[in-house]
């Protein structure tokens, strides 16, 4: 029985995954003229790695030294998809689904093996640097704050990185140190910080020179839920304020619901769903949490 | 911005001033070395010790005051081993080696490359900050100690003292550069220790413990054809025995040096780079 509602889920997914356009905008505001510039485009975007594999033991070990063998692995497999000026968007998926790959090439750190990208009309593996003007990132897992510095430090450094003159930096810290209540321990080093005021600071920092997309990773990984959803309304309220780009990549549903419109998902590098969040939901009327939604979609594309 | 609006505003426009970031990150690594300023400290055991040795160790070998050995006095020879080892405790050119061969095998180079800044400079500055605290230290140290243990070194030319120092400045760069070249082989071998450990031990060897003119008359040539006559017996040589010929020649060969080994260093940083693979997440 179990197995017959898998499959059918499974059906009706790859046809649900297939009728929704990629680039089709299902949230717009309607009666509202606007010019929609695309912050992102990516067209048959692909990545494949050559990875080693050894047998086990040590006999493994020695035989990996005469003959090293290695596998493809193909991590994004012409991915498509355009993110439109002042859009939040989630791009998850399950582990090793190719997000991090994906975010990767977005931001010019890897060079794909096929398809096209393009960051604000910049193509980040031919101008990596003009393009890290323009972009922010913040990866909740790794630290790009000075740990022995003070936060104030830490922004003077990144104002200095971005080129802007002192006095910009000097007034970018105030207004940004009052939207997200960093006062208090601006003059603290950032290795007696808790997490959530550190990760505050580290998302201060990626904003320092007023990026017009801001690449997420986990920003709210490890903190307690206070400071996420204080996190999370920081995050809106930029959007809001400074109509930033958000492209968020999360395991969190809560960073999902809370703060995108649309969500990408993605599984063996694929894209399986992209669609508004409300839309998934509505397909899914007997599931009440979209992580219920979200483990399932995982699930069924996984047993495909 | 309401306040700099009368200024240029610079913000998206990127490299005006492209040095001033690099300034910048020098500075930033001043002030976090300046902290830690006393744990230079603890080496100085290490360096006391082994220069101790080596004061005794020459102490055998010449026999009566005043013999030459490879053109050397005895005096002249221990301040040549002070001054090269000052170079090596001073500078932990370590450093590079373990912070780039880190940033490539653990992936933290994606978070470093989508920065403005080239990340070979970003590491080279860093690298100029470490020492600028360190080498300082450990001159004011050496100083003591061979005023002390061996006497006031004759040949020493106070008045050329700026032209030595860029001396040493460009040779601790060129060694940062050869050591940073190395690293980024990590790019495509997992791991590019044995090669930095091979590196090390001939800079040790050929250039730290024995000067050039220690070794056979036919090889000489062949060594002063290395990077090693550039980073450590170069520079240890003008402060030993200054002569304004001798300085313009290792200035001269410093600067091929330093071009050559800048070219390298971006030519295997471009083509790593494209063979990044980042570990998970």
């Amino acid at each position: 029985m179990g197995n017959t509602r898998g499959c059918m889920e499974q059906r009706v997914l790859f046809f649900y995954a297939n009728k929704v356009k990629p680039f089709e905008s299902a949230y717009s505001i309607k009666g509202e003229e606007r010019t929609v510039m695309q912050a992102i485009t990516v067209e048959n975007l692909s990545k494949t790695f050559r990875v080693k594999r050894k047998e086990k033991g040590m006999r493994g070990s020695i035989k990996a030294i005469i003959h090293p063998h290695t596998e493809e692995i193909r991590a994004v497999k012409g991915v498509t998809f355009t993110v439109e000026e002042g859009e939040m968007l989630a791009f998850i998926g399950p582990n090793g689904a190719g997000k991090s790959t994906t975010i990767k090439m977005l931001t010019g750190i890897l060079y794909p093996d096929g398809g096209r990208v393009e960051v604000l009309g910049i193509d980040p593996t031919k101008k990596r640097k003009q393009l890290a003007y323009q972009i922010g990132t913040v990866f909740g897992q790794k630290e790009q704050l000075w740990t022995h510095l003070t936060p104030n430090d830490n922004f003077r450094f990144f104002g200095a990185i971005y080129d802007l003159s002192e006095c910009e930096t000097e007034e970018r810290i105030e207004e940004l140190s009052e939207r997200f209540a960093l006062k208090d321990f601006i003059d603290t080093p950032v290795r007696n910080l808790s997490l959530g005021q550190r990760i505050r600071c580290e998302i201060v920092a990626s904003l320092i020179h007023k990026p017009k997309v801001l690449f997420l990773d986990e920003p709210t990984i490890g903190l307690d839920p206070v400071v996420k959803e204080n996190v999370r309304e920081l995050i809106k309220q930029m959007n809001r304020e400074e109509h930033t780009t958000i492209f968020l990549t999360s395991h969190d549903v809560g960073d999902i619901e809370k703060l995108c419109r649309r969500i990408i998902i993605v599984n063996d590098g694929q894209i399986v769903l992209d669609d508004s969040v409300e839309r998934l939901k509505r397909h899914y009327q007997d599931k009440r949490a979209l992580e219920e939604i979200i483990v399932d979609i995982y699930r069924s594309e996984g047993d495909g | 911005m309401g306040r700099c609006r009368d200024k240029i505003v610079s913000m998206n426009v990127g490299s005006r001033r492209p040095w001033r970031k690099y300034a910048v990150i020098y500075r930033s690594v001043l002030m976090e070395n300046l902290q830690y300023a006393a744990n230079v400290t603890m080496g100085f055991f290490s360096y006391f010790i082994f220069i101790y040795i080596f004061i005794k160790l020459w102490g055998y070998m010449y026999r009566t005051p005043g013999e030459l050995i490879a053109g050397y006095t005895k005096e002249q020879m221990i301040w040549y081993v002070m001054m090269t080892e000052m170079l090596i405790f001073g500078s932990d050119g370590a450093f590079v080696a373990r912070t780039v061969a880190g940033d490539i095998r653990g992936g933290n180079i994606a978070y470093l490359m989508n920065k403005p800044y080239h990340y070979t400079l970003y590491i080279l500055t860093r690298y100029t900050g470490e020492w600028s605290v360190r080498l300082p230290m450990y001159a004011v140290l050496a100083a003591v100690m061979g005023t002390v243990m061996v006497g006031p070194l004759s040949g020493f030319r106070p008045k050329a003292f700026p032209a030595m120092a860029v001396c040493v400045v460009l040779g601790l760069t060129i060694n940062a550069v050869f050591k940073l070249c190395i690293s980024l082989f990590s790019f495509w071998i997992e791991d590019a220790t044995p090669f930095q450990w091979l590196y090390d031990k001939m800079i040790l060897v050929v250039g730290v413990l024995f000067p050039v003119e220690i070794f056979p008359r036919a090889l000489q040539p062949l060594l002063k054809m290395t990077p090693i006559y550039t980073v450590c017996y170069g520079p240890a040589k003008l402060i030993v025995d200054f002569s304004p010929e001798k300085c313009l020649e290792v200035l001269a060969a410093q600067m091929l040096y330093l071009a050559a080994g800048f070219g390298l260093m971006v030519l295997i940083y471009r083509k790593g780079v494209k063979k990044l693979y980042v570990n998970g997440g």
